[in-house]
């Protein structure tokens, strides 16, 4: 039987149908979390595991977005040799890649973008991505952050990938009156949200003042 | 036949008001479970298959609720399975369809065994099986062995138990392996009586 052409040759097309059922993704992550649980002796050590399994998943994710915008790009006829072509723009600063990930990353994996991105006042380095309903902990009866570890690593692996080192982890907040909790449709809504705690590497944070001057 | 078209209008249904996700989302989680297994089980490919086959087998124990509770939910009658066919057709066009948004057809019908057949795999988008070099020999392991989406086996095999019907279920074909379809070939054991055994008979 002749080799099937490799895959590095074939084009990344989306696929027929892009989605699945949540609740596909539901099991095979609760399958995921329980296979880890078996082997772990801790929390942290659960939490560990599992932001180490979607640190692979953001470098992936952070190629194919790339790749996608440029081929997007290329789509678009040229009307003109002065009309400026959107390119692949490589994000330098602290800010862009954070707003890539809150926006982009976030629409591309869940559908929507994050809820908000902040700064945090007390420290220099650290930064909060908010997200009201992160899909792993959907199903999750007593919301830990530790099931949302996993998310935590693919914002690690994007922004490792992307050359910002920074330790991710996940939290949970309660959610505030009057805030808008919409949650999934059948579920009660939740009283709490998640935070991703990004907390970049001094030579990373050196590097985005060296920038701005 | 008008049965058939109602189990396929129902799947449709049932894709139709469920909530979805990102498929490369899924098949990148599912990448990662297989690269922690094959990590913690050090390249051993058989063992690999049985985890994966395990794993689908919790899975699917939980599937057979969800359909039936989705719809009546949805007001959609699923009428009761009389025979294998119908089985086999209520897993692959609400089965399949409902959660994973795929086509799957029914072939190579017997009273015991009946194949699906699955031509577009989630799972696999972006995956590509390494193949052996010459040099390395037979040191390195031989991935033509994985059975990468095993963890269908395992959910068909744990969603029937749920309906009292004992199976096995294997890859007999693979996309990944260079055929041109992913078959998956299921053979009826036994029909288990009704009840929850020994342990649980009332006093």
């Amino acid at each position: 039987m002749s080799k099937p052409t490799s895959i590095l040759d074939r084009q990344i097309m989306r696929p027929k149908n892009d989605q699945v059922s949540m609740s596909a993704f539901a099991y095979l992550y609760s399958e995921l979390v329980q296979y880890h649980q078996t082997r772990v002796s801790s929390i942290s050590e659960l939490e560990q595991r599992l932001s180490s399994s979607g640190y692979g998943v953001g470098f992936k994710v952070l190629e194919l977005l790339a790749y996608r915008s440029k081929e997007q790009s290329h789509l678009t006829p040229p009307i003109s040799h002065t009309v400026d072509k959107p390119k692949t723009k490589r994000e330098t600063r602290i800010m862009a890649i954070l707003q890539f990930i809150s926006s982009a990353v976030w629409k591309s994996l869940f559908g929507r973008p994050a809820d908000s991105l902040e700064k945090s006042i007390d420290h220099a380095d650290e930064y909060m991505i908010f997200d009201c309903n992160p899909i792993t902990s959907n199903f999750v009866s007593v919301h830990q952050s530790s099931a949302d570890a996993y998310i935590s690593g693919i914002i690690a692996g994007v922004l490792e990938g992307a050359g910002f080192s920074a330790r991710v982890s996940a939290h949970t907040v309660d959610v505030e009156e009057g805030e808008s909790r919409n949650g999934y449709i059948g579920l009660p809504s939740r009283k709490d949200k998640a935070v991703f705690l990004v907390k970049f590497a001094e030579k990373v944070l050196q590097r985005d003042t060296a920038l701005e001057r | 036949m008008s049965k058939s078209a109602n189990i396929a209008a129902a799947g449709h249904a049932l894709w139709a008001n469920t909530p979805k996700v990102n498929t490369e989302l899924f098949a990148l989680t599912y990448g990662s479970l297989i690269t922690e297994i094959l990590r913690d089980y050090d390249q051993d490919i058989s063992e690999v298959n049985v985890q994966l086959e395990r794993i689908g087998h919790s899975i699917g124990v939980r599937c057979v609720d969800e359909l039936l509770a989705k719809s009546e939910v949805n007001g959609i009658n699923i009428p009761m399975c009389r025979d294998l066919r119908e089985t086999a057709e209520v897993i692959a066009k609400i089965g399949f369809r409902m959660f994973l948004g795929v086509n799957c057809d029914v072939g190579k019908l017997t009273d015991k065994s009946f194949s699906l057949y699955l031509s577009e795999n989630p799972l696999n988008i972006f995956v590509e099986l390494p193949s052996m070099s010459e040099d390395e020999g037979g040191s390195g392991p031989d991935w033509n062995q994985l059975k990468y989406s095993n963890i269908y086996c395992g959910v068909i095999r744990g969603a029937l138990e749920q309906v009292n019907l004992k199976v096995e279920c294997s890859f007999v074909r693979d996309v990944l392996r260079g055929d041109e379809v992913n078959e998956i070939r299921v053979n009826v054991k036994e029909v288990l009586a009704e009840g929850a055994g020994e342990d649980y008979h009332e006093e």
